[in-house]
């Protein structure tokens, strides 16, 4: 018979599955290393399941887990920073190249943004450095707050915040080169 | 209140320093009556920050997965019965 402590871990945890595997998907890029960190996620987060303090954010705890585990595991691959350029990157950084690249419509802008499939919006964040990537996820796809953040990536707020903004505007220029690559914007003035 | 909220009037280029905080939820009522006003007689501004709460969205409902492997919840129920060692 399970113990009442192993029900009360389980019913805890499994709401949130989808979400440690979606955010370890989105880190790891490939399923069977997902399935490697959120196991040893759960793994640490049953262990440590004493100083959980009942009733207080047990999603934002499990996710510090799983961020401290990622982190440990890919010391390694997140030691080389990958070289990024932050030139000429501005707010509304998609609606400007729209603006400039093609003569749209308003409507159209906005249809643009259908074109984008699935896995484009996908790799666009894989392609992200993992420090942007992860307040990204963390933000935007899982609906964290920033000071929950600041919590689960141990980091101050400011710090949670200037990755947070730039990592977006990052973002929209990568989805800006898969909308040229994939001729979803075709430039009139060529 | 900061200086930034007394200000009576924010342009294209307040609008566009403070959109990410904006559309975040993180400003105080002050600038966030600022930007609305601004917002309402500035289209080009409303445009665009209607086109940042799409893109938003669009990251929101693509990037997510909405299943796990069935493996996972064999693996927490291992976990979670395995003797403490």
């Amino acid at each position: 018979m399970p113990t009442e402590r192993q029900l009360e871990f389980e019913s805890l945890v499994q709401p949130h599955l989808n979400s440690l595997y979606s955010t370890a998907l989105r880190m790891t890029h490939n399923q069977n290393d997902a399935e490697d960190l959120v196991q040893d996620t759960l793994f640490k987060a049953f262990r440590a399941f004493d100083q959980y303090q009942k009733n207080t954010n047990f999603r934002a705890w499990a996710f510090r887990i799983l961020v401290n585990t990622y982190i440990t595991a890919y010391r390694k691959a997140i030691r080389q920073p990958q070289k990024v350029s932050y030139d000429d990157l501005e707010e509304f950084y998609l609606y400007k190249k729209l603006d400039e690249t093609v003569a749209l419509q308003e409507t159209a802008k906005e249809d643009f943004l259908e074109n984008f499939f699935e896995d484009d919006v996908k790799d666009a964040l894989e392609n992200l450095p993992y420090q942007f990537r992860l307040v990204v996820l963390l933000c935007d796809v899982e609906g964290f707050s920033y000071n929950e953040i600041a919590n689960i990536i141990d980091a101050p707020l400011g710090t949670v915040m200037s990755r947070l903004y730039r990592g977006r505007k990052l973002l929209q220029r990568y989805l800006w080169n898969y909308a040229k690559e994939h001729g979803y914007v075709v430039n009139e003035q060529e | 209140m900061t200086a930034d909220a007394t200000q009576k009037k924010y342009n294209c280029k307040d609008v566009e320093k403070k959109v990410q905080a904006f559309l975040d939820g993180r400003l105080a009522k002050e600038q966030v009556l600022h930007i609305e006003e601004h917002l309402d007689y500035c289209l080009p501004c409303d445009k665009k920050i209607e086109f940042e709460k799409k893109l938003r969205n669009l990251v929101k409902s693509k990037a997510r997965e909405n299943s796990h492997p069935s493996k996972l919840d064999l693996e927490l129920k291992r976990i979670i019965s395995a003797k403490k060692s």
